[in-house]
């Protein structure tokens, strides 16, 4: 999968959490910080998290358990708002755009430090930025129209476009990817291992077992409420929500999928999940006859229950989606044009004039273990309008290599972490598109996804991608599966933590029981 | 073995990166980790300066691989010497009587428990163990690793549990070749001439009967130890011990050359040593062999 930003990390992916252990003592936490309480401040936090962030430089891993840290030690100019995920001010105070929509500029909040003490400032965006497009970093894609990044006084900082960008708060401000570093900060630390951020956190220390971080006294947001927080890597989900349960760690996104069910009325545990801006699809090669006909596509899409395949992978904790777009986003698009119908199916493989049974292989990586038993699912709902499906299950090194090489007939993977409708259908449906893998093409998305790249009127871009969201369905360049849920757990008494669709993890204004 | 790494599919730039990124992006990233030069100007540059003891830099962390290496070690060293003592502990009287008294029940019993320990997933026990201990009784934590110098009792309290599912699964393979060796040495014929002579029984045991079974045992031991030490993966997954299987794992899931080919040569220097070792506590065990 893909995620947009994310990748690989969120592979690691996972979810989980668990909380649980009420008052619990029971166990010494041992490695220092220890559970809870206590203390001069509020305490320590212990979150399991399931694994190890490979490195804290910002700008350059793509690791979800490295961003889960980072999210609580930097700050972007904007932020994703926790409910709707729209976004608002961090260390830019307000911006406006010029007439022409090519001129942001952003006032930047005033009385802002950074964790060694000195002074954000304007030069400080430009440094940030600079290094992500002058080294070619992997997000140096987010500053495609960008043509200047300029400090005109300490206070100010002026983006310049080749042309409108409606997602420009998005590009720069969707996740810690974009992070605002000291001037210098490569140069003056090894970013790798160290960092020196605005956020309410301070990275501590960090080994092969926990990520220590120590609240930052001087956040321009006011202290966080708790000391620190111990990131603790457990990968195995039971022993995650064990840890949970008996009280060795208060926070958890490690939640055994099949258990999300009974742990709802378990009071030894408070678990929440809200639906994810996650998708996860199936995309045919459309250079490999017939998957190049859209009769057979469609037939496909027909004869697959997607409420089945949810079940299957998330044991219900997944919402059946026939768009990208998740229900609670603004962008989301009510279409529904395939009910699980194997006449239809069989009728439109006919039309075709498919020989049946036709074979198709479909690609899936142990990265993510719940497509492996979900793809089972697909094949078994595909028998009956004879269509034989050959699961082949890769290590997702291996899985990529074929993607990049159209080496399949079919894979079934996932983007994580969109926010805007332009990451979700641009790269993926606009003909040669980065991410185009199927050789999808269709001259009337390209003008609508061209469109809604540049479109200012929020009403009327959304009125654009839902017009190409419809195609894309119909002619099934991807078919959209479900959105899964984020699934949080936590030690009943935690407050002022909330779970947010996107995934970040802002450990901020968090209290212990 | 730096040919098989490198033939494995799979691009470690393009999996660092995702599917979201140029193609600029990628050859930068490419050209700074090397892997534009021609395969062979890469091995004799990394073996070249492996010799010097730089086995490079993770591709994934940054860090050097000699770093990653040293902080895992320990844990993976506490680990094997745990696991080894439990599986002796269990093998050697286990293996014992029931040798001492063949085709009885208490011989029928422990060869129904090392079939067990030998087959039962270590995954399983694993998760059983922390649901009864960690979470039902709630005695032991769940999972986790403290330095001993840090907090001793935390470092016992953590080591219990995988010790035990390492070296039942070890002692089970074990306790097979004590049994077959100690029954092996009961039938030579220097033991008869022993119990022949009136020596008493336990004399002829531990002089005539150990002593001769020891050798297979030491050997058995020492590819035990040296599978141990080349990290048990799925026992330090699910009890969150931070030692090299799960290092060498993630090398080989993110294509981490570096890491990967500095675990693989730690690895067969540690297999190398323990041969040695083995060979020569050979010569202590047997003194005909040092001739």
């Amino acid at each position: 999968m893909r995620s947009n930003r994310l990748l690989p990390l969120l592979a690691a992916g996972a979810l989980v959490l668990s909380a649980c252990g009420g008052g619990g003592e029971s166990v010494d936490t041992g490695t220092g910080g220890g559970g809870g309480g206590g203390g001069g401040g509020g305490g320590t936090l212990v979150a399991a998290v399931s694994a190890q962030p490979d490195q804290f430089d910002p700008h350059v891993t793509t690791a979800y358990p490295s961003f889960q840290v980072l999210e609580n030690v930097y700050d972007t100019l904007v932020v994703p708002n926790a409910e709707d995920l729209t976004m608002e001010p961090s260390l830019a105070e307000s911006w406006e755009t010029s007439e022409d929509q090519l001129t942001w500029t952003f006032a930047l909040r005033d009385g802002v430090t950074f964790h060694d003490g000195s002074t954000f400032d304007s030069a400080d965006v430009v440094y940030s930025y600079r290094r992500i497009i002058d080294e070619q970093l992997s997000n140096s894609f987010r500053f495609q129209n960008v043509t200047a990044v300029e400090a005109p006084d300490p206070r100010t900082v002026v983006i310049r476009l080749s042309q409108p960008t409606p997602n420009l708060l998005e590009r720069i401000g969707s996740f810690k990817g974009m992070a605002i570093l000291p001037e210098n900060a490569a140069e003056d630390l090894d970013l790798t291992t160290d960092a020196n951020g605005t956020g309410p956190f301070q990275l501590e220390s960090s080994d092969a077992s926990s990520t220590v971080l120590t609240a930052y006294a001087d956040h321009w947001g006011g202290a966080p409420t708790v000391d620190g927080v111990e990131f603790r890597y457990i990968t195995e989900p039971a022993a995650a929500l064990t840890a949970l349960q008996n009280g060795e760690v208060q926070w958890t996104d490690n939640v055994p999928p099949q258990q999300i069910e009974s742990l709802g009325g378990d009071d030894t545990v408070e678990l929440q999940t809200t639906p994810s801006v996650d998708y996860w699809y199936l995309s045919m090669n459309y250079a490999r006859p017939p998957f190049d006909n859209r009769d057979v596509r469609r037939a496909i899409s027909f004869a697959i229950d997607r409420e089945a395949v949810a079940e299957a992978a998330w044991f219900g904790a997944a919402q059946p989606n026939q768009t990208a777009i998740p229900e609670d986003s603004f962008f989301h698009t009510d279409y529904a044009p395939f009910q699980p119908d194997p006449d239809q199916a069989r009728q439109l493989l006919e039309q075709a004039g498919v020989q049946t049974p036709l074979t198709m292989g479909l690609m899936v990586t142990d990265e993510f273990p719940e497509t492996v038993t979900a793809a089972q699912v697909i094949a078994s709902q595909l028998e009956p309008i004879g269509i034989d499906v050959e699961i082949e299950t890769l290590d997702f090194a291996t899985w990529l290599d074929r993607q990049g090489q159209g080496d399949f007939d079919a894979f079934y993977l996932g983007w994580l972490g969109n926010l805007d409708p332009a990451a979700y259908y641009q790269e993926q449906h606009q003909t040669d598109g980065p991410n185009n893998y199927q050789g999808y093409s269709n001259p009337q998305v390209d003008q609508l996804l061209q469109a809604g790249a540049t479109e200012t009127d929020e009403a009327a871009r959304k009125q654009v991608y839902d017009q190409a969201a419809q195609i894309i369905v119909d002619d099934v360049s991807y078919l959209y599966l479900y959105n899964p849920d984020v699934v949080q757990a936590w030690a009943p008494g935690l407050s002022g933590y909330q779970i947010r669709a996107d995934k970040a993890i802002n450990f901020e204004t968090v209290e212990l029981p | 073995m730096f040919g098989l790494v490198h033939l494995v599919p799979g691009d470690p730039i393009r999996l660092a990166l995702g599917t979201r990124f140029d193609q600029e992006t990628y050859d930068a990233l490419r050209a700074r980790a090397g892997l534009d030069q021609p395969l062979v100007e890469q091995f004799f540059g990394w073996a070249g300066r492996a010799l010097r003891g730089d086995l490079g830099v993770s591709f994934r962390t940054g860090e050097t691989v000699t770093s990653l290496i040293s902080e895992r070690l320990p844990a993976t060293l506490t680990l094997a010497v745990a696991s080894i003592l439990v599986a002796l502990l269990i093998a050697v009287p286990l293996g014992t009587l029931s040798a001492l008294r063949p085709r009885s029940v208490v011989d029928r019993v422990a060869t129904v428990l090392s079939q067990i320990g030998i087959s039962v997933p270590e995954f399983w026990m694993a998760i059983v163990l922390i649901l009864v201990f960690a979470g039902t009784l709630g005695w032991l934590p769940s999972g986790g690793y403290v330095p001993l110098t840090e907090d001793p009792a935390g470092w016992a309290q953590r080591l219990l549990m995988p010790a035990v599912v390492t070296g039942v699964v070890s002692g089970s393979v074990i306790t097979r070749f004590v049994r077959s060796s100690v029954l092996e040495a009961l039938g030579a014929d220097h033991v008869r001439t022993a119990q022949a002579k009136g020596l008493p029984a336990r004399q002829v045991f531990t002089w005539h009967v150990l002593r001769n079974a020891l050798l297979p045992l030491v050997t058995v031991t020492g590819v035990q130890l040296a599978y141990l030490l080349s990290g048990v993966v799925v026992v330090e997954i699910v009890f969150s011990w931070p030692g090299l299987g799960q290092l060498a794992l993630q090398a080989v899931q993110s294509r981490d050359y570096p890491v990967l080919q500095g675990a693989i040569l730690l690895f067969a220097v540690v297999f190398l040593l323990i041969n040695l070792v083995v060979d020569l506590l050979y010569t202590a065990i047997d003194p005909r062999i040092r001739r």
